[in-house]
């Protein structure tokens, strides 16, 4: 069990570039995420792997096997959950699955116990015998999780599967995409939701424009912290902008402004340690000192390096 | 490739089908349509000895004229439609195979067709009242009116295949179709009208007593439509072959007894040249005049022609949207996502 291998993966489409040269690894028993803007070739990467578009250039290997010299037995082993579910309309939440599993060649008996099995999972059991067609879009995004998940497969792709969860839900998928990989699984999942992304992710894969870019770099980029002071409103924001830059010796238009909170940017987070002693030492009431992105967050958003927000302070 | 997969394909497009109160009401519509047509054949084929024959061949007809009409509706969409709901890619990533999923398509298509001889069937028990029906007519007919089934459900298949917006292949199947019901009859209407040649008939002159001279010919010419030119043109269409096919019973005055018969007369005199006519008052009969029998029997069949030329139209649709259709796809049809 390799996970999965992308090795110099091409693929365009007539004169559009979708992906270029992309080379990545998802290990088994961890949960990788693919992170890029919208139109970085994350959906043609995923179909890629899941054997349904072959790479101009390039090879793929998922579980050690090509899928585009052996599709059939790469298809036992990965399950694919599509941004959109695709749902056949007159079908239940239930023969949806187990039409699924037939598919797969899984006995008509052990298709029905793994679709009761896998709806309760995915908490759908009580929407078992509705048509997909009435499902909300998120009881659709649960109902292709446990289609993807059918055959029990050992490499799971997963295109967006957090978007139109309710909170709940989306709690619920992190401990479920957690489990998966702990028994030894490879998760690739897509998003855009870098926040989410964040909590449950092992590592993270940067895809912009097709490529597959570094992103430490970006990490040591300059990175936005979020100052408030207690009692902070709107009204007395630059009041709180002046203290802050003249307790750090700055001049008050480095610094930002956001509802009341005060934005600063830090390249190292001993500079922001040392800035946070400062502070408080100056007397000032600190309330919340923290980063205003997420670390994937704030990778991502630096990966075009002239959209930092705000110059560092030393 | 599995015949359980083509089966579960099959049968997830047609649970779509039969979950819709549409389709059953457009089956009774078709089975209303089809009693008014039996009790009006019963009517039309009262003269002879031969009523159940006639009027079994009336229905068949109706089942084709059905199944031209209403399969490009329902074939035409089957899998671009698919690529449209991304229900397609759901099962390419399965273990079903292309070869599965484009038979599993096929299969319901002609399901689907079969559905309105299955409507039919009743009818045809009840024309079978009538008496005078061949078994052998009976059987020929049903496996070329099947034939033509699944030539036209391979057709909107495979169109659907090529083809990336549903709308542009249920529209290029009914162009297709029709090119064969009724282009075909066109071409042959307009080419026969349109080719004229010098035509002479041969007449006994008279005498002054109103006599016959039987040593004698008098001619005249006319221009006249050269259909036996363009003949071959109808071998294609679909009703000609079901026609065509059909082996034909005859009245003892060598008159076919029923529709196919009827239809296959008329397309095999068109092959007789118009050339010389020859009207011999000494005999007083038309010596150039055949009976259907004999205008049948010294004519060439054509029905293996055209259905060999629909089977080739509809092979190389389904052959194509089969490449097409394959994945890992590496070229797909334009302007078309995967999922």
């Amino acid at each position: 069990m390799t996970g999965i291998v992308v090795d110099g993966v091409s693929r365009s489409f007539g004169g559009v570039q979708a992906v270029r040269g992309a080379t990545l690894r998802a290990q088994p028993g961890r949960v990788t995420g693919l992170v890029g803007p919208n139109g970085a070739g994350k959906t043609t990467l995923l179909l890629m792997l899941a054997s349904l578009l072959a790479p101009d250039r390039g090879t793929i290997s998922i579980g050690g096997v090509d899928p585009s010299a052996d599709p059939l037995a790469a298809r036992r082993m990965l399950g694919w959950m599509p941004d959109t579910l695709g749902a056949w309309p007159s079908l239940t939440a239930r023969e949806t699955i187990t039409t699924t599993a037939r598919l797969y060649r899984i006995p008509p008996s052990q298709a029905a116990a793994r679709a009761g099995e896998l709806l309760d999972l995915v908490d759908l059991g009580e929407l078992a015998d509705a048509p997909a067609k009435v499902l909300s879009r998120g009881q659709k995004q649960k109902l292709g999780l446990a289609r993807a998940l059918v055959h029990d497969p050992q490499v799971l792709l997963l295109d967006e599967p957090a978007s139109g969860l309710d909170p709940e839900a989306r709690v619920q998928l992190r401990v479920l995409l957690r489990r998966l990989a702990a028994e030894g699984r490879t998760v690739l999942i897509s998003s855009h939701i870098l926040s989410e992304l964040e909590e449950v992710v092992d590592e993270a894969v940067f895809l912009v424009a097709g490529a597959v870019v570094d992103a430490a770099p970006a990490q040591t980029a300059v990175r936005t912290w979020r100052v408030r002071l207690a009692g902070a409103t709107p009204e007395r924001q630059n009041a709180d902008v002046w203290q802050v830059a003249s307790a750090l010796s700055v001049a008050p238009d480095l610094l930002g402004a956001d509802r009341g909170t005060v934005l600063i940017g830090f390249a190292t987070e001993d500079a922001a340690a040392e800035a946070l002693r400062a502070l408080v030492n100056a007397g000032l009431a600190i309330s919340e000192f923290t980063p205003a992105q997420s670390a994937l967050e704030h990778a991502f958003l630096n990966l075009h390096p002239s959209d930092a927000p705000f110059g560092g302070v030393s | 490739m599995s015949l359980g997969a083509v089966w579960i394909i099959a049968r997830l497009e047609l649970t779509q089908r039969l979950r819709s109160i549409g389709w059953y009401i457009l089956l009774a519509v078709f089975a209303v349509v089809l009693l008014g047509v039996t009790g009006l054949a019963f009517a039309v084929y009262s003269w002879g000895e031969f009523v159940g024959a006639g009027v079994f061949s009336i229905v068949v007809n109706m089942v084709l004229l059905l199944v031209v009409l209403v399969s490009p509706t329902l074939s035409g969409n089957a899998i671009n439609g698919d690529r449209d709901a991304a229900t397609l890619a759901a099962v390419q990533v399965t273990a079903a195979s292309t070869g599965d999923i484009m038979l599993g398509k096929l299969v319901a298509a002609v399901a689907t067709g079969g559905a309105f001889l299955i409507v039919a069937l009743p009818f045809l028990a009840l024309s079978l009242l009538g008496g005078g029906a061949n078994p052998l007519v009976l059987l020929v007919s049903l496996l070329v009116l099947v034939a033509e089934i699944v030539v036209v459900a391979a057709i909107g298949v495979g169109l659907s295949g090529l083809i990336a917006r549903p709308l542009f292949s249920v529209a290029t199947t009914y162009l297709v179709v029709a090119a064969l019901a009724i282009g075909t009859l066109i071409v042959f209407g307009l080419g026969g009208l349109a080719i004229r040649s010098e035509s002479t008939t041969y007449s006994r002159p008279y005498d002054s007593m109103g006599g016959a001279i039987c040593d004698e010919w008098e001619t005249y010419t006319t221009e006249v439509p050269r259909f036996d030119l363009v003949w071959w043109a109808l071998a294609a269409n679909p009703f000609v072959v079901l026609a065509d096919a059909t082996p034909t019973e005859f009245s003892s005055d060598g008159y076919p007894v029923d529709l196919f018969g009827q239809i296959k007369w008329g397309v095999r005199s068109a092959q007789q040249s118009p050339l010389e006519q020859r009207y011999d008052d000494c005999d007083g009969s038309w010596s150039t005049y055949r009976t259907p029998q004999e205008v049948i029997d010294s004519t060439v069949p054509s029905w293996f022609v055209g259905l060999g030329v629909q089977v080739v139209i509809a092979g190389s649709l389904f052959a194509g949207a089969w490449a097409r259709t394959r994945t890992p796809a590496k070229r797909l049809p334009p302007g078309t996502r995967i999922a």
